[in-house]
């Protein structure tokens, strides 16, 4: 067997050992998957969205499986960054992969207290910025679907806080490519994409929406190709690193968005059916880069074939790697 | 977390049996001693038939039905949607990833405490686990009281009988023991043996679930459900499950998957449910 492929990556200001990381709201607050496998041998964990206060979440039912996704309206429910801090983040400290905060605030000034609130703290390696919720201020809309207020927000992030700022981006735009930008204009030292997708079920027999927030977001493998879609959308639109995800089942799925230019990707539903989709997925790209031996994961990342020609002269070889998959 | 305190693991089984036990109805056991060895009454499994299918997506929850030998469990359920049938259509031999055991399961009666048990249909998955137990330790009475929609539903009166309990049973349309509502004839009983205060388990339809806490807790008893959510993970990471808390302030949902999903009667909000 050859030496192990370099797996490390840097995502803007934070190198991971490697390019798989827990998504928020689908890994708890970090250590409930560990009876599984020690989560310190993911690249990163992002933990639960936290707010300033505690929030209790919406009313059940909250979510939904429709055919390969999942609908969910949780609300955002969660113990606050106080109580995240001083209770749950000192019980992670065995934890050796970087514990990423994701935060979310109903106005600006939410997001800003809740920089100041996490600088300083130890343990927390960087911060991802959920701009799916609806601010307040502008009448619902969500922050992350204007150019402007996402720009806001993530300067105000950025000028509260020397950790690495994510932020994170919602499909549920005209123009992703647009958003993006403004972030990195803003200071983002990266971008994840993607949220989930707004979506919907009924139920015929009662004619009543099957989630009783009545619109959720969905997420898992029925969103892959839109995601996938939107993450070569925004590398091509910035120069930052960007974090892909969106119904990432397995190490192949991983790949392809290593591929269109992600420079990490997260793992979401996949851990709520498996446990241990996200560990499987480190162990699944290693193993791919020893057959294929590519010496380093850096290799992949952007490394999508688009030429004409290319693509009927690697037909064999698309083949080859076929059976190899 | 705590771990010890879920010590859960997953077992990829082999499927040992596999009947239609009545109309829609399925028994199935496995071996898997990790599982078996940590298993309570009232806890739970997250079963998931196809590891690389995507449809259906998210693993089943079902109740521990009950141990053989020690080293088997079983699971009883009906077919009500694609993952269900799926499971139905399975043979002996063919594997299954089971995690588990899930859930905090029944805290017990005290020594020579009566226990009444209250099973609408399926409710029965967990209760015959709990007979087993009670039945086993042979210090509490137990009475049972098993309620189905119709004859065609009944199953597993031979198995409870052979436990050695004292067992009611109901139909709605009276095709089959007493015609009416388990949860009348448990009303009545109460009534009746007002000597001493027995504890209730009770586990079926949330409709059942709600007349019986309610009255429960109107007469002062102690009532433990074993509530269903809709589950995302069983595991506590997604907060699908929520079940809204009575009163509390500070914890306004429980979690069904980790606070549950048996719970004192007068933990719930039931004028919600
Ligand atoms: C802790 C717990 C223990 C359970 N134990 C048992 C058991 O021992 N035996 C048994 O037969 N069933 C049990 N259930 C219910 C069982 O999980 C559902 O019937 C099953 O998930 C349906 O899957 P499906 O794919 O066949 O149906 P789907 O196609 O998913 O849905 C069919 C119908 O079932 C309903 N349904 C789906 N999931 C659930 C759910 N989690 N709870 C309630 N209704 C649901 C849907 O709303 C729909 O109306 C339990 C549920 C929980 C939460
Ligand atoms: C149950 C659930 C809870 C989620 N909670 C959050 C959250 O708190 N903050 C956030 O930014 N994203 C949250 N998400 C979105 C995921 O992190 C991810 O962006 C999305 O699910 C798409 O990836 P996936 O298809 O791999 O799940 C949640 C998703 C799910 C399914
Ligand atoms: S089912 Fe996911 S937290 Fe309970």
């Amino acid at each position: 067997m050859g030496a192990l492929p370099e797996l490390s990556v840097d995502i803007g200001g934070l190198k991971i050992k490697n390019p798989v990381i827990a998504a928020s709201g689908t890994f708890g607050y970090g250590d409930e998957l560990a009876p599984f496998y020690d989560p310190s041998l993911l690249g990163a964990i992002i933990v639960k969205g936290l707010s300033l206060r505690p929030m209790p979440g919406n009313p059940p039912p909250r979510i939904v499986e429709t055919p390969c996704g999942l609908l969910n309206a949780i609300g955002l429910a969660n113990i606050g960054i106080e109580a995240f801090v001083g209770e749950k983040l000192p019980s992670l400290a065995t934890i050796k992969a970087p514990i990423i905060t994701n935060i979310y605030g109903h106005t600006i000034e939410d997001y800003a207290e809740m920089a100041r609130r996490i600088e300083g703290v130890k343990g927390i390696a960087a911060v991802e910025v959920n701009i799916s919720c609806p601010n307040v201020e502008q009448g619902g809309m969500a922050f992350g679907r204007d150019p402007d207020s996402a720009a806001r927000v993530a300067d105000r992030v950025v000028e509260n806080t020397t950790k690495p700022v994510i932020v994170k981006l919602t499909p549920n735009v005209t123009d992703i490519g647009l958003i993006a930008k403004a972030v990195e204009a803003a200071g983002a030292q990266s971008i994840s994409v993607t949220n989930t997708f707004l979506g919907m079920a009924v139920d015929v027999a009662t004619r009543r929406p099957k989630l009783a927030n009545m619109v959720g977001g969905l997420s898992g493998p029925a969103i892959k190709p839109m995601a996938l879609y939107l993450v070569h959308e925004v590398v091509k639109a910035v120069r930052i690193p960007v974090i892909g995800l969106g119904g990432i089942m397995d190490y192949h799925d991983a790949l392809e968005f290593l591929l269109v230019g992600a420079r990490a990707i997260q793992v979401g539903t996949a851990n709520l059916v498996n446990p241990k989709a996200a560990i499987e997925i480190v162990n699944g790209l290693t193993d791919f880069c020893l057959r294929e031996k590519i010496k380093d994961i850096n290799e992949i990342i952007g490394a999508l074939e688009t030429k004409g020609e290319d693509h009927e002269k690697k037909g064999d070889r698309k083949d080859k790697s076929k059976a190899n998959f | 977390m705590d771990k010890s305190r879920y010590p859960m693991v997953e077992e990829v089984v082999s499927i040992g049996f596999n009947r239609e036990i009545g109309k829609d109805t399925f028994l199935m056991g496995f071996p898997c001693v990790a599982l078996t060895s940590r298993a309570k009454p009232g806890q739970f499994l997250m079963i998931q038939v196809d590891r690389q299918a995507k449809d259906p997506l998210l693993r089943r929850p079902f109740s521990i039905h009950g141990v053989l030998d020690s080293n088997r469990l079983m699971i009883l359920y009906k077919v009500v949607g694609k993952g269900t049938a799926l499971l139905s259509a399975l043979r002996e031999g063919d594997t299954i990833s089971a995690i588990g055991p899930l859930g905090n399961g029944f805290t017990l009666p005290g020594p020579g405490e009566r226990a009444l048990l209250v099973a609408g249909g399926m409710g029965i998955a967990p209760l015959f686990f709990l007979t087993q137990v009670l039945t086993r330790a042979q210090n509490h009475s137990v009475k049972m009281f098993l309620g189905f929609p119709t004859s065609q539903d009944v199953v597993l009166i031979d198995q409870l009988k052979g436990l050695g309990v004292d067992l009611s049973l109901t139909t709605e349309d009276g095709s089959l023991g007493i015609k009416g509502l388990v949860t009348d004839l448990w009303d009545q009983t109460l009534s009746q043996e007002s000597t001493q205060k027995p504890v209730t388990y009770a586990c079926g339809p949330a409709s059942m679930l709600k007349e019986i806490a309610q009255k429960a807790i109107a007469r002062n008893l102690r009532c433990y459900v074993c509530l269903e959510g809709y589950m995302g993970c069983g595991l506590g990471i997604c907060q699908g499950c929520a079940a809204k808390a009575a009163g509390s302030k500070d914890k306004p949902y429980y979690y069904v998957c980790q606070d549950g999903p048996v719970f004192s009667a007068e933990m719930i909000d039931w004028e919600v449910m």
